[in-house]
């Protein structure tokens, strides 16, 4: 028997699915992707464009059926059982879906109606919304006025009227700036705080090492990775190094030397050895290459992607 | 069922939400039919020559029925919106009734449609108009013009169910409806025309739908624009109605 959505909270896992596959007439989106989200968690996935991420959301939100492979939200079948997991979630898709004529207190209170709350409860339970995302200035103006930063918290806000126990979050931060997307992060945390299991998809490294508990890069519709952070760091090795050419004619030669691809003028190398960045340093000097800049550092997730995809980002 | 009902009536108040926002809307709505009027009474009906009362008597349910199919448009263009933008697909991640977003629209398009028709016969009376038949006969004559809208917007709501975007939505209705519309003896008597277009205009639904809406009107009716207008309404329903549905099914999923 599934679980009802009461007992949510006490399964292992909020989200499971196995082999999920979708194509899009000759074009296979998702090519096989196993994940799992333990239950209260923020999962991370991660990858390029057209990774299948949004693909992968549609299916978990009972937004598109799987051709191959099964789902389960909240212990619920997504195809059979779409209702119940519709129940459930919370969707905030890469592109903001509220009504753009309506303003936000009124999609809030179409959302509370909807959902069958009565006139004074959808009231109330807009005004909440509105206060906790700093929305209560615009009240009086239709959302397609809103910034891009409101706009996003809006459809935030919208999804969560319903209190939801899931919640998808699809690219929440693309296009915004540094300080609504920080607005954002907070977001996410205070609702991971009260247990909410959130899946996050994102282009943005940061906002993954930022956010997420665990980690799924997919690639090419593939999962090419899945861990913690920290695990997923260790795959690129430990320390790097990082030189830069002042000359940008250096910037062959330093790769020649290294035996490593450039990215944005700097040429990368892991570290297995303290005695290697001298060396290599040494080697660069012996070649007459000038250095903007060079540094070790502990491996970041770009590392990790780069490793992963062959594809800086 | 009672539940699937009372959301189909939050989203038709939703629908209509867009109204009151933006005045500029509601003052389009409500005056398309003071323009028409205008155009066509005095400025047409001028140029035709004759009296003024006979070019009001003639032109108004012309223009009404104009009007009325005209603002079909909505329901495809506004379900194309909101499947373009994303609220469609926030609808079908909540637990509601599959069918509360379609009826909600049109609830909505009827309501939006009976003030468009109250607004035509308003405009109609201030510039001369009069129903010389009786209000029970006036009230079958927009009774029906609303029956055949209500089929055309089943046609444009399978279009905007069906359409890649919103424009190519607006492209596709308004060559629909173009020729429909002005195509008809809707204006002018189909007479001194050539010979294919007063082919076309015989058979044109919107011929006899506004011949009726006159008879009903200012009397004369030919019961045959009665049954040809309804013949078409049932021919038009028996098609849209079952590809609109399937259409939607396909993307609500």
């Amino acid at each position: 028997m599934p679980a009802g959505p009461d007992t949510v909270g006490d399964m292992k896992y909020a989200i499971e699915a196995e082999g999920l596959v979708k194509r899009y007439g000759d074009k296979t989106a998702l090519d096989g992707i196993d994940l799992r989200v333990r239950t209260g968690a923020v999962l991370g996935v991660l990858g390029p464009n057209g990774a299948g991420k949004t693909t992968a959301v549609r299916i978990l939100a009972t937004l598109a059926a799987p051709d191959a492979g099964r789902a389960l939200v909240g212990g619920y079948d997504v195809t059979r059982q779409a209702r119940k997991v519709r129940e459930l979630i919370g969707l905030t898709g890469q592109y903001a879906s509220v009504d753009e004529k309506l303003t936000g207190p009124q999609n809030l209170l179409l959302m509370g109606r909807l959902l069958g709350l009565s006139r004074s409860e959808a009231r109330t339970r807009a005004a909440e919304l509105l206060a906790r995302f700093g929305l209560e200035e615009a009240a009086g103006r239709a959302a397609s006025g809103y910034s891009g930063g409101m706009r996003r918290r809006l459809d935030l806000a919208v999804s969560l009227v319903s209190r939801p126990r899931i919640l998808f979050l699809d690219e929440p931060t693309t296009g915004l700036d540094p300080h609504a997307r920080g607005e954002l992060w907070e977001v996410v945390r205070e609702l991971t705080a009260d247990g909410v299991t959130v899946l996050l998809t994102t282009q943005y490294l940061e906002e993954a090492d930022q956010l997420a508990d665990d980690l799924l890069v997919i690639d090419r519709g593939r999962v090419a990775a899945a861990g913690t952070p920290d695990e997923l760091k260790a795959l690129a090795g430990g320390h790097r190094l990082d030189v830069k050419p002042l000359h940008a004619a250096d910037l062959e030669k330093a790769e020649a030397i290294l035996g490593a691809k450039a990215v944005d003028g700097v040429v990368s190398i892991p570290v297995h050895d303290l005695a290697e960045p001298p060396a290599a340093l040494r080697a660069l000097d012996d070649a007459a290459i000038v250095l903007a800049e060079h540094a070790l550092r502990l491996p970041s997730l770009d590392d990790v992607f780069l490793t992963l995809t062959g594809d800086p980002r | 069922m009672t539940t699937a009902l009372s959301q189909g009536l939050t989203l038709a108040w939703r629908s209509l939400i867009p109204l009151k926002n933006s005045p500029g809307q509601l003052f389009g709505m409500l005056f398309q039919p003071v323009f028409m009027i205008v155009i066509f009474v005095y400025l047409f009906g001028g140029a035709a020559g004759g009296d003024r009362a006979g070019a009001v008597a003639y032109m108004l349910p012309g223009v009404l029925v104009q009007v009325a199919l005209m603002s079909t448009i909505t329901t495809g263009m506004n379900l194309a919106t909101d499947i373009g933008n994303g609220v469609f697909d926030r609808f079908r991640t909540m637990p509601i009734a599959r069918s509360a977003p379609l009826a909600g629209r049109i609830m909505a398009d009827l309501l939006t449609l009976l003030i468009t028709i109250a607004m035509s016969m308003i405009v109609g009376y201030a510039v001369g108009f009069r129903v010389t038949t009786d209000p029970i006969a006036a009230l079958a004559g927009l009774g029906l013009v609303l029956l055949l809208a209500m089929a055309l917007s089943w046609g444009s709501a399978w279009i905007g169910l069906v359409a890649k975007s919103v424009t190519s939505m607006q492209g596709i209705s308004t060559a629909v409806l173009l020729p429909l519309t002005f195509g008809s003896s809707a204006f002018v008597p189909a007479t001194d025309m050539p010979g294919w277009l007063t082919w076309w205009m015989s058979v044109n639904p919107v011929s006899h739908l506004a011949g009726a809406l006159r008879g009903f009107l200012t009397g004369g009716l030919h019961v045959s624009d009665l049954w040809i207008t309804l013949g078409w309404t049932a021919a038009l329903l028996a098609l849209f109605v079952p590809l609109a549905l399937r259409a939607y099914n396909r993307r609500v999923r």
